[in-house]
């Protein structure tokens, strides 16, 4: 199960967003998460209390924008409301994704 | 479209309670995480309940708070839960194994507790460095934002250094009261390792696996948390020890090979310890590793002693060499090619050999030539002269020919034991080639006679080798004749030489023309066309006279006048300078002064003067002159039946076409033309005034016309096997052949090694032509640089005249002061001597 091409992320109000394992494993967070033996990487299915679907859902927009895009050049911007940049940096900063990666990785 | 302006939504902090000191559940959380971690019950944890935790404790600034606390956490964990069970596993048996080499221990023993404790050290480090990974991962929040900041070692670096710490450097207390020093967990650990490798090199089992995860601790442990590339606790510590307990081990090894003195067992086991290590390197230690222990055991096992192995008294090289050790020999040049890119000691050995082997053959020569007298070598002469001395009485020298062609096979049988090795053994490695190359060229030219015999070689190949053989046995033939030629430094020696032995050929027609020329060319490719031009004029001298001679058969038929007699003339017109003085009977009337041209038959001189008549009709100013020395002459003889007789052979008259030299023909023509009466006998003298033949040349013809039972169409008084000038000769009317063609033996017909005295006068002539070479060569070079030094002077004719021979320095000298006196040059007034050229 730990292995299947899909993994759930689920939102602090509920929400389930079935992502391309690849593509969420751009995250250092995930890519831990799934990595170690825990509860996440036996159920495949990771939640975050801290966030709620909206910013979830374009974080998994990212996730798969930079999959599908991971090997071209000239790619269009990512559309991001104005309103939601401040949650969004944040959420970056907790996904790990503004980090270089890190020799471990 | 809204053209409501964007705001940005201020973020809701719901982590971000208003509690400032949040930091103690949070750690609880870690810190209960941490011990589950290490009691391997992750399972039970959310990844995202801890990060968060770890999230929010750098979110409130408290990171560096964490950071202590995780590595206080992990350092009490260490001291309680994994220290203990490794001082256990260190007993004092243990200690007194590794360390003291405690005399008496078996080497099962040995392995057993060794391995016991490795197998300790590593499933604790699996733990740990499991452990420490799931942590590090659980707290990467912190170790990206505030390790990084802060420029503090990584978490993992921190926690996982706790290992070499805690266990490596630990000396448990210094429990050594066997030792006097303080020993460290850390040195135990080498000890067994080293000693486990050991005793794999001494053919035991080990765990090789067990082996490999160790190196792999070390190398992911550093020296410090900086965690720099070549602080590697591998490469720092348990290397050099390696690498010194290695050179000890080969050290001592490579003694006891030297003891049992056996070269090729050495070569074996030195290739074999080579792959070992490598092969130790690729599945027990680290591939960083395997160059280095490589120029160990290269150091140890070939370069401190290669030379006293190569010398081994019956498996050194010389033996290899000489025994075609292929095998060996391989190995030796693989592994001499990894210590020394020049392979001198190999080169030199190399070289030594093939000049020993060169004398030798040159050793064995002389034996078999000079021992003649010599009861064993009589025997031998015996035998062989008992099948020739019929036809030939001069076996000695066919004898000598047979030995010059055993020096040449011999020469190029060594010549191939080479080759091979250098194709099976050597890679065909240029430099060794090169300098096999350079032995062959000196031991050659150290022989005298090498010019002589090679040609000879040459001749006796094309001569009997070539009938009727494939085009591939002719090319062998004449790729051995190249090979040796590039090796002879006397060129001009061989030319003269070969000039003699092709003109032979040519005019006997021995060998087939297009070989003949096929050798030529290929001469040519190698050495030059100053080289071969003489023989190329002999090929043309050939061809004209061919079309000459069609044509003038021609004439003959076109004047209608049919001669009676009907004399066949086949005459090859040769131009005096592409043939050797032999050929064209020059020497012979120098030896014996001018006693002019021999006298031949009347209609033979008819035939002549039509001949010339014609040849010289549309050719003025040439001078023909018939050389009688050099032809053969097909003679029809009628022996009329004897009277009396009523039965056999001499009861028929019998016809016979009888094959002789031209100097047979006219000594036959003296017993033909019916003046003498049946039983007349002419002496010596007679037939001398009357031919003018040249007194050896005569000796040889009569000789051949009246000692062989075949051909003695004459009779000799007294009968004996030579000829003396004393005997008187007569018609052999009893003569009787089985066969209609009889060929009477020519004795020049053969070529031969010189005796010393034509030897001398080939040489003498050739120093001769030498010195006009050389001469030529002193005037080019003093006409182009006006002034020179004698030492430059001389550097320069010895550089130009290199692809010819090789001249002395007495020459060049002589040669120069025959140039003083004729006024080519003169002396320029100074210290050292130097030449100006007078134009």
């Amino acid at each position: 199960m730990s292995d299947s091409k899909y993994i759930t992320l689920v939102s602090g109000d509920g929400f389930e967003f079935v992502v391309l394992r690849e593509a969420a494993l751009v995250s250092p967070t995930i890519k831990g998460m799934l990595r170690s033996p825990f509860v996440e990487a036996q159920t495949g299915r990771c939640t975050f209390p801290e966030f709620n679907a909206i910013i979830l859902e374009k974080v998994v927009d990212y996730f798969h924008y930079w999959h599908r895009n991971q090997d071209k050049e000239d790619v269009p911007d990512m559309e991001i409301p104005v309103e939601m940049c401040l949650e969004l940096l944040m959420a970056a900063n907790y996904f790990n994704l503004d980090a270089k990666p890190t020799p471990r990785d | 479209m809204a053209s409501r302006p964007n705001k940005i939504r201020p973020i809701r902090r719901p982590i971000m309670s208003k509690d400032s000191n949040e930091f103690t559940p949070c750690w609880e959380i870690l810190k209960n995480a941490l011990t589950d971690i290490h009691n391997k019950n992750a399972s039970q944890l959310s990844f995202e309940h801890l990060y968060r935790a770890s999230y929010k404790i750098v979110m409130k600034k408290k990171g560096e708070l964490l950071y202590n606390h995780v590595k206080a956490f992990e350092e009490q964990w260490f001291r309680h839960h994994v220290l203990p069970p490794i001082a256990e596993l260190v007993s004092a048996n243990l200690i007194s194994i590794a360390l003291l080499q405690v005399p008496g221990s078996s080497a099962h023993e040995r392995r057993e507790t060794g391995e016991r404790f490795l197998r300790g050290i590593r499933s604790t480090w699996e733990d740990h460095n499991t452990s420490m990974n799931m942590v590090a991962d659980i707290l990467m929040y912190l170790e990206r934002t505030y390790v990084s900041e802060s420029r503090q070692p990584s978490i993992f670096a921190a926690t996982i250094g706790l290992f070499r710490d805690h266990i490596l450097r630990n000396d448990l207390g210094g429990s050594s009261e066997q030792l006097d020093q303080r020993f460290l967990i850390f040195d135990i650990l080498n000890a067994v390792v080293l000693d486990l490798i050991n005793m794999e090199r001494d053919g035991d089992i080990i765990d090789r696996n067990l082996l490999r995860q160790i190196t792999s601790m070390l190398e992911a442990l550093y020296e410090t948390d900086d965690e720099l590339e070549n602080t590697k606790l591998y490469l720092t510590v348990f290397e050099p020890r390696f690498l010194s307990a290695s050179q000890g081990f080969y050290k001592a090894e490579c003694e006891k090979l030297l003891r049992e003195g056996n070269a090729s067992a050495w070569l074996r086991h030195t290739q074999r310890r080579l792959r070992e290590e490598q092969d130790r390197c690729d599945t027990s230690l680290s591939i960083l590793t395997t160059d280095k222990i490589a120029s160990v055991v290269e150091q140890e096992l070939i370069v401190a002693k290669l030379n006293d192995f190569l010398a081994m008294e019956g498996s050194g090289m010389k033996n290899m060499i000489d025994h075609d050790h292929h095998e060996d020999l391989s190995i030796l040049y693989q592994l001499i090619c990894r210590v020394d890119k020049t392979k001198n000691a190999l080169k030199t050995i190399l070289q030594s050999r093939v000049m020993d082997l060169g004398l030798e053959i040159e050793q064995t020569l002389k034996n078999t030539d000079f021992s003649a007298p010599a009861p064993g070598a009589d025997a031998e002469d015996a035998a062989e002269g008992e099948e020739k001395a019929k036809v030939q009485p001069l076996s000695a020298a066919a004898q000598q020919t047979a030995a010059a062609i055993k020096w040449v096979d011999d020469v190029l049988q060594l010549k191939d034991k080479f080759d091979n090795l250098s194709k099976i053994c050597f890679n065909e490695d240029l430099v060794l080639q090169s300098a096999v190359t350079k032995s062959f060229s000196e031991f050659i030219n150290m022989f005298s006679r090498s010019s002589e015999f090679v040609s000879l070689f040459i001749d006796d190949s094309l001569k009997r080798g070539l009938k009727g053989k494939s085009d591939e046995d002719v090319e062998v033939v004449l790729q051995k004749a190249i090979i040796l030629l590039r090796y002879l430094a006397d060129r001009d020696l061989f030319e003269r030489y070969h000039q003699k032995h092709l003109a032979r050929r040519l005019l006997h027609s021995k060998s087939e023309i297009h070989i003949e020329k096929e050798l030529v060319r290929r001469m040519r490719a190698e050495l030059g066309n100053h080289f071969t031009l003489k023989f190329e004029g002999m090929f043309k001298d050939m061809e004209l006279s061919k079309d000459l001679l069609e044509s003038y058969r021609d004439h003959v038929r076109n004047l209608g006048d049919p001669d009676t007699k009907k004399i066949d003339l086949g005459i090859h017109v040769l131009t005096t300078n592409n043939w050797p003085p032999e050929v064209m009977g020059r020497s012979a009337s120098q030896e014996e002064g001018d006693r002019g041209d021999c006298i031949f038959p009347p209609a033979i001189q008819r035939l002549q003067a039509s001949f010339s008549k014609y040849y010289l009709d549309d050719r003025n100013g040439r001078v023909l002159t018939f050389v009688a020395s050099a032809g053969t002459a097909d003679v029809k003889c009628a022996f009329p039946k004897i009277p009396g007789k009523t039965s056999g052979p001499l009861s028929k008259d019998r016809r016979y076409e009888l094959n002789v030299s031209t100097y047979g023909m006219i000594v036959l023509d003296l017993f033909n033309n019916g003046e003498l009466e049946d039983d007349e006998r002419l002496s010596f003298e007679d037939i001398q005034t009357k031919t003018n033949i040249p007194t050896q040349d005569l000796i040889r013809t009569l000789g051949s016309l009246s000692i062989p039972p075949r051909s003695r169409v004459l009779v000799k008084e007294p009968m004996s096997k030579s000829v003396k000038p004393t005997d008187k000769f007569g018609f052999n009317a009893q003569f009787v052949s089985k066969t209609i063609k009889i060929k009477a033996p020519v004795i020049s017909g053969t070529s031969k090694v010189e005796d010393v005295e034509q030897r001398k006068e080939t040489e003498r002539k050739n120093d001769q032509t030498r010195a006009h070479v050389v001469d030529a060569a002193i005037v080019r070079i003093m006409k182009q640089r006006k002034e020179l030094s004698h030492t430059q002077l001389t550097t320069e004719v010895i550089s130009q005249l290199a692809g010819r021979f090789k001249p002395e320095i007495s020459m060049i000298k002589k040669r120069i002061e025959d140039l003083l006196t004729r006024e080519y040059l003169e002396r320029i007034d100074g210290d050292i001597a130097a030449y100006r050229y007078l134009a």
